[in-house]
């Protein structure tokens, strides 16, 4: 069984007034096998973000269903949701998101805590994280003392603190320079090998071609996809560039 | 074509900022018409009401004072807002000259509505505003109220200051100001507050000082001096506290580890720290201004429905004339005069009472009461001996008490003397009796001073003794005598005719004066009616800079809370709890003050009873009532505008 299942998920997004209607998602089916790292692309306005918050639960597709690990996430009502993506989903977002009156040790603690974990429990399972994302240095200090660079990474020790199923990252790359890029993308690597399933939502084609497998989104559907299979980088790199290519140009290819 | 531009941007400015502004304007409108009435109402009172008018001119400066500081603090408050929107401007390629230009077209534009907002209104009220202070102080004249050009000049003339005064600090904002300084005024990173140990100390001992004043001070006089320290003591501890004892604190709190990972306190915790650095001078603004007006409106409060209290403590009978060099014949005289006067105006003279009696004043040096000047003496170490005969207190009181050489009866306005002897000068006499009552004088908790009457064998010859002793002649220390009665009658017969015994009585003859609750009542009418009305327009002036300061505060709070929100319920909390955490932070924050300011109360009201007793009110009971009736109200209202802001604050952060 696939760890996460999107099938035939819509959505449509109704303007306040007028009822305008606006279909950000079309009709999306996907899976993603556990351990598998998975980038999804698509334009601005193609529907990746919306896509991204209906498996983050944080927004309810207007048709069809999402199942993480079997669970039909329309099914889980509104109070045990915020328990459910605490102990299944880490988050990574572009803009950290990281609580300026925190250290970076509390925010990483964050959403242990929420979930009444012990202290003791809590401070076992930060050493190896922040040794392995190598911000052991910089537990103390506040968001605002460090790089974009460190602070992404305490925003993914936040997301792995929890062991998640899942990690969902949102533009992770966006907002870093090249170097902090490069990092943050062999970090993800790292992860992933060590068996952690990530779906990164993005549109840079650099942070595309490290995934192992590329969905291509536009105008609300699963336009294409690219398994990396033996490919380096810089072969994936070239793959997803001439696939944008046709996306912009705007052909009616499909593999 | 420019100047057209600025104007409209200004407009559009002040429009586009009206959750800000709109309050900002409203105030600054109320302040005006505040002072503008005040500044009417005291060169209109009454003139022959010294007291008024000095506490109405008085007045006029605090407003003043308040009104600089606030219409200040306020505009510090917008400008910050606002910073992040200039620095838009600026780098759309507005320079700082055009800048300037913009601000000062929106200050012309605010100011001119609000000091020409107020006057209109002033002007409207202030006649209303007479009408009331004249029913208060019980005050009626025929006399036009007259609005006066010159004070109208004067009151745009301050405020234009005013105004000018922010606009100077808004530009100087901005010229100190790069472009990317003022695009990320807003989100700039909340550097940790830093656990001010010494200052913290300090709030704690300053307040123990404050505290310590308002509850061990037992005299009134000693009371009066040190009030005014307390009060001081009280703000700087105040302010201290918030700033400085809330951080060190909420860090202890987190020190505790086993404490602060908790999912209830980690979030309220943190979500403090970070608060109370930003809000803490706000807050203990909130709470010194919550104080004053609790303690203006409950003393006077108390002042004005306890002047008939007052009074009677002051006066126990309705009427005192004194001679203060006894002779039968005039003594005599003056009774007859009494009586005359009385009976042609148709009210009935009772409860008579007359006595002789001889007054020293003395100082108590440890057990002895002394005339010798002896340096350091406080107030409370003064006490006023009346000696008065036997023969008159027996007359009085229809007992047959005899005294031997030497032996006296004692009776004091205060706590009972207690011991067998007393020394005055280098004599000891013998106290034969103590009284708990005596037809002389009440006895009372709390007295300005100290009188002992000493009841002695024979007044003359005591003061005969005395002034053998100390080689003086008898004019120095005459002996005097003293008639007191009631009155019965209509109320404007009473008064017309104490008046007009007074007038007769004092021009008649050298040494006598006339006094009584009836005289008196014109003159504390005018001053607890004008203190109580001062109270009340103080009082509401400072309310509404805590209702305004909390508007702000809430709203400042929303946007600042708006990003942590979202991003909690990212990280995974729910909605509710999210709702629930930030609640009960606001409340907390919100509250604390008020809680203070209650604290304060309690602390203060056995100094404040003392304060209330100079002025003659003893009714601790009825100042209690007052005070926990001030709270009550004053609570109520303060939920209420709590739960109006926080629904703007909900509006915000959603």
């Amino acid at each position: 069984m696939a760890l996460l299942d999107v099938k035939n998920v819509k959505k449509i997004y109704t303007t306040r007034f007028g009822g305008n209607q606006v279909e950000a998602l079309h009709n999306v089916s996907f899976s993603v096998e556990a351990g598998e790292y998975v980038a999804i692309m698509g334009e601005s306005g193609s529907g990746k973000t919306t896509l991204l918050n209906i498996l983050a639960a944080l927004d309810k597709p207007t048709g069809g269903k999402v199942y993480l690990k079997g669970n039909d996430l329309g099914k889980i009502r509104e109070k045990e949701m915020a328990a459910f993506r605490r102990q299944n989903l880490g988050f990574v977002f572009q803009d950290f998101n990281l609580l300026d009156t925190l250290t970076l040790k509390d925010n990483i603690f964050l959403p242990l805590v929420l979930s009444g974990k012990k202290y003791t429990e809590m401070e076992s399972r930060i050493m190896s994280i922040a040794e392995q994302l190598g911000i052991s240095k910089l537990l103390n200090k506040y968001p605002y003392e460090v790089s974009g660079g460190q602070k992404q990474r305490a925003a993914i020790a936040r997301a792995l603190i929890t062991q998640p199923q899942l990690i969902l990252a949102d533009e992770p790359s966006g907002a870093l320079d090249s170097r902090s890029t490069d990092e943050l993308l062999g970090l993800f690597n790292a992860i992933n090998d060590n068996g952690q399933t990530i779906v990164m939502v993005t549109h840079s084609v650099k942070a595309a071609s490290t995934a192992k497998r590329v969905l291509f989104i536009k105008d609300g559907e699963v336009f294409h996809q690219l398994y990396r299979g033996n490919l380096t980088s810089d072969e994936m790199y070239q793959k997803i560039t001439d696939t944008l290519t046709v996306l912009t140009t705007g052909g009616e290819h499909r593999e | 074509m420019n100047r057209s531009i600025y104007t409209k941007l200004a407009i559009s400015n002040l429009k586009n900022n009206r959750k800000t502004y709109i309050p900002y304007v409203l105030t600054a409108v109320l302040t005006v018409m505040m002072y503008y009435m005040m500044a009417n109402l005291a060169a209109n009172s009454p003139m022959d009401q010294e007291a008024l008018k000095i506490i109405l001119s008085l007045s006029v400066h605090v407003i003043e004072i308040f009104a600089l500081i606030f219409l200040f603090y306020t505009n510090s408050f917008l400008i910050k807002r606002r910073k992040r929107e200039i620095g838009v401007y600026h780098i759309l390629g507005m320079g700082k000259p055009q800048l300037a230009k913009m601000l000062v077209i929106e200050t012309v534009v605010a100011g001119a509505v609000s000091i020409l907002g107020g006057i209109f209104f002033g002007t409207a009220l202030a006649k209303l505003m007479y009408a009331l202070l004249k029913r208060m102080i019980h005050y009626d004249d025929k006399l036009a109220f007259r609005m006066s050009w010159e004070i109208a000049g004067n009151t745009v003339l301050f405020f234009t200051l005013i105004f000018a005064l922010t606009l100077i600090y808004n530009l100087l904002q901005i010229r100190l100001a790069n472009p990317i300084e003022l695009l990320h005024a807003g989100s700039q990173g909340e550097r940790e507050p830093q656990t001010k140990w010494i200052l913290t100390v300090a709030g704690i001992i300053f307040l123990g000082i404050g505290y310590y004043i308002a509850i061990t001070t037992k005299e009134p006089l000693k009371a009066l001096q040190l009030f005014f320290v307390a009060v001081i003591c009280v703000i700087i501890g105040t302010y201290a506290l918030f700033t400085a004892g809330s951080i060190a604190f909420l860090k202890l709190l987190r020190k505790n580890k086993n404490f602060y990972y908790k999912t209830k306190h980690f979030i309220s915790v943190s979500g403090m720290l970070y608060r109370m650095k930003q809000n803490a001078v706000g807050l203990s603004n909130i709470c010194v201004l919550s104080t004053m007006v609790l303690v203006i409106i409950s003393s006077t409060v108390s002042l004005y429905i306890g002047k008939e209290d007052v009074l009677r403590t002051r006066y126990p009978q309705e009427v005192y004339i004194t001679n203060s060099v006894s002779d039968d014949a005039e003594n005599q005289k003056l009774h007859d005069m009494a009586e005359k006067i009385c009976r042609d105006n148709q009210v009935e003279i009772t409860d008579e009472k007359s006595w002789h009696m001889a007054e020293l004043v003395k100082i108590k040096n440890g057990e002895e009461y002394t005339s010798a000047m002896i340096k350091d003496y406080s107030s409370s170490d003064v006490v006023f001996f009346d000696v008065i005969g036997l023969a008159d207190y027996n007359q009085l009181t229809g007992e047959r008490l005899e005294l031997g050489d030497k032996e006296a009866i004692l009776f004091t306005n205060g706590e009972n003397y207690g011991k067998d002897t007393i020394q005055i000068d280098d004599e000891n006499w013998t106290i034969k009796k103590e009284l708990d009552k005596a037809p002389f004088g009440k006895k009372s908790d709390s007295n300005t001073e100290n009188v002992y009457y000493m009841i002695v064998s024979d007044e003359k010859e005591f003061m005969e003794n005395y002034l053998k002793k100390y080689q003086l002649e008898a004019e120095d220390k005459p002996v005097k005598w003293r008639e007191s009665f009631n009155l019965r009658g209509s109320e404007e017969q009473k008064l017309k005719a104490v008046k007009e015994l007074k007038t007769q009585a004092e021009s008649e003859f050298e040494h006598t004066g006339v006094q009584g609750r009836y005289l008196e009542k014109e003159t504390f009418f005018g001053l607890y009616g004008g203190v109580f009305f001062i109270g009340m327009y103080l009082g509401s002036l400072f309310l509404m800079a805590t209702v305004l300061i909390i508007y702000y505060k809430q709203i400042s709070e929303g946007f600042d809370d708006r990003e942590r929100y979202q991003i909690m319920q990212k990280v995974g909390m729910s909605k509710r709890e999210v709702k629930s955490s930030i609640r009960s932070q606001i409340l907390m924050v919100f509250f604390l003050p008020l809680v203070m300011a209650i604290i304060h109360i309690a602390v203060a009201f056995p100094v404040i009873t003392k304060l209330l007793a100079i002025f003659y009110l003893k009714n601790t009971k009825l100042f209690f009532g007052c005070t926990a009736g001030t709270v009550g109200i004053f609570a109520v209202f303060y939920v209420i505008v709590f739960v109006i802001t926080a629904k703007e604050y909900y509006k915000i952060v959603e």
